[in-house]
């Protein structure tokens, strides 16, 4: 039910609220803390993602139909569980392992986005042509070295962008490792929240550190994969 | 199936109930609103477009739980109202998977073809009647897989409410773990059911859009 607050306007409520940002600049250890712990968070899930994505991608696109069964059901599995549940997994069910919180943030969030790396990886794969393979092959590489010096290369600057969705949903899904106790910036900032009651700012300030977060992995990941090829584009234009 | 489970099913079930109310409403109240706000960017309407783009980017790039804390702590606070946990989750769901169904919209209505919206106008319709009856459903039928991954993903962010104290499926399990503590059948129970229910919802979207885009 809404409920009009005091000094209630024809609209039903009246915007009296004091913005004062004083307590957030008192309060900026703590955010900085959690700043380098949603960080840090992130890096090791995306690290630990990115192994867990190729690998099953990797599979996902062999030839032997049992791992390709293989890959999509892990895929499947994963990707359909709630994150939330993936972190009460390794934290509530897998208590008896004593993982520490962040432990657990990390695990949750790799094993959940590795899902979403692994499809990327397989559409990145099936996107080289099957003759880069086999010319690869045919010049004495053997399959490893195909895949490396190869396939991934050309399949990473085709699926960069859909890489770097991935990524920076990872970083701004890290906020849940905050339902787990992780220390992260959406924690502190309920922390900073409760004690100084200065929601509104609070809440903001956050948002724009993820938004910055978010926007630096997609540059870095745009840099890392080089100027985009433009041929197919320009076929476009001109037909 | 455990005793835990059986014994707790009807509280289970509440919160089931809970969890697929919130999720429809949202998922209603998500696709109009996405749908309004990209068709208003993609018409670049004057003033309104620019603001609307700001609003994507935004929320696109904020987190779903920091998206719920401001619509159930900062919002009020800021306007003096007392929303209930669920009233917040709803309002917070849909304003978050409204931008991102906006961007679907758009990619939507850029796959169609200019020659139709010319042959559209070309009939004597006007241009609001050729975007009402012909570019709007032409561009819905094309993304229905993107809308349906929209649903799945909002599907499985229900259990984020749990967080700021709804009683949907993840809260009350969670609950009946604090009393009787049994997590692992518990949770393999509640990962069971949100994989079911995805699975389901993700092959009503397959079988549509096979039926739809015929």
């Amino acid at each position: 039910m809404w409920l009009p607050g005091q000094g209630r306007s024809r609209f039903g409520f009246t915007v009296n609220y004091q913005f004062d940002w004083e307590p957030i600049l008192e309060s900026r250890a703590l955010i900085l803390e959690g700043l380098a712990t949603t960080i840090l968070l992130s890096l090791c899930a995306l690290a630990l993602a990115s192994i867990i994505g190729v690998i099953v991608g990797t599979l996902a696109s062999s030839r032997h139909k049992g791992a390709r069964l293989g890959a999509a059901a892990i895929v499947e599995l994963t990707r359909n569980i709630p994150l939330l549940i993936h972190m009460y997994i390794w934290y509530v069910g897998l208590a008896f392992l004593r993982l520490p919180p962040f432990l657990c943030g990390v695990l949750g969030l790799s094993v959940y986005s590795g899902a979403y790396v692994a499809e990327i990886v397989r559409a990145g794969i099936a996107s080289v042509p099957d003759g880069q393979n086999k010319a690869a092959l045919a010049t004495g590489l053997t399959r490893l070295q195909a895949l490396l010096l190869v396939v991934y290369p050309q399949a990473l600057r085709i699926v960069a962008p859909s890489l770097g969705n991935v990524f920076s949903q990872l970083i701004k899904d890290s906020s849940l490792a905050s339902a787990i106790a992780v220390m992260e910036l959406t924690y502190q900032a309920s922390a900073i929240e409760g004690q100084t009651f200065r929601t509104f700012e609070i809440y903001i300030t956050i948002c724009a550190l993820y938004l910055l977060l978010v926007s630096a992995v997609t540059l870095a990941l745009r840099l890392l994969a080089g100027p985009r090829d433009d041929a197919p584009a320009q076929e476009l234009a001109s037909a | 199936m455990p005793d835990v489970i059986s014994q707790n099913m009807p509280f289970l079930l509440q919160g089931l109930v809970t969890t697929l109310r919130i999720a429809a409403l949202t998922a209603i109240g998500g696709t109009l609103l996405g749908l309004a706000v990209g068709v208003a960017v993609q018409l670049r309407l004057p003033f309104v477009a620019g603001l609307l783009r700001v609003y994507i980017e935004f929320v696109r790039g904020t987190p779903l739980l920091v998206m719920l804390f401001i619509c159930y702590f900062a919002l009020p606070a800021l306007m003096g109202l007392h929303v209930t946990a669920e009233q917040a989750t709803v309002l917070g769901f849909v304003l978050f998977i409204a931008a991102y169904i906006a961007e679907d919209v758009r990619s939507g209505l850029r796959s169609i073809g200019s020659g139709l919206v010319r042959a559209a106008l070309a009939t004597g319709l006007t241009r609001l009647q050729s975007l009402r009856l012909i570019i709007v459903p032409l561009a819905l039928r094309r993304i229905i897989p993107a809308l349906f991954n929209q649903y799945v993903r909002l599907l499985k962010f229900t259990s984020v409410a749990s967080v700021i104290g709804v009683q949907e499926f993840t809260g009350s399990a969670m609950l009946v773990n604090a009393r009787v503590f049994a997590p692992v059948s518990i949770l393999i129970f509640v990962a069971l059911t949100y994989l079911i229910l995805c699975l389901l919802l993700s092959s009503v979207g397959r079988v549509l859009h096979a039926y739809l885009a015929a």
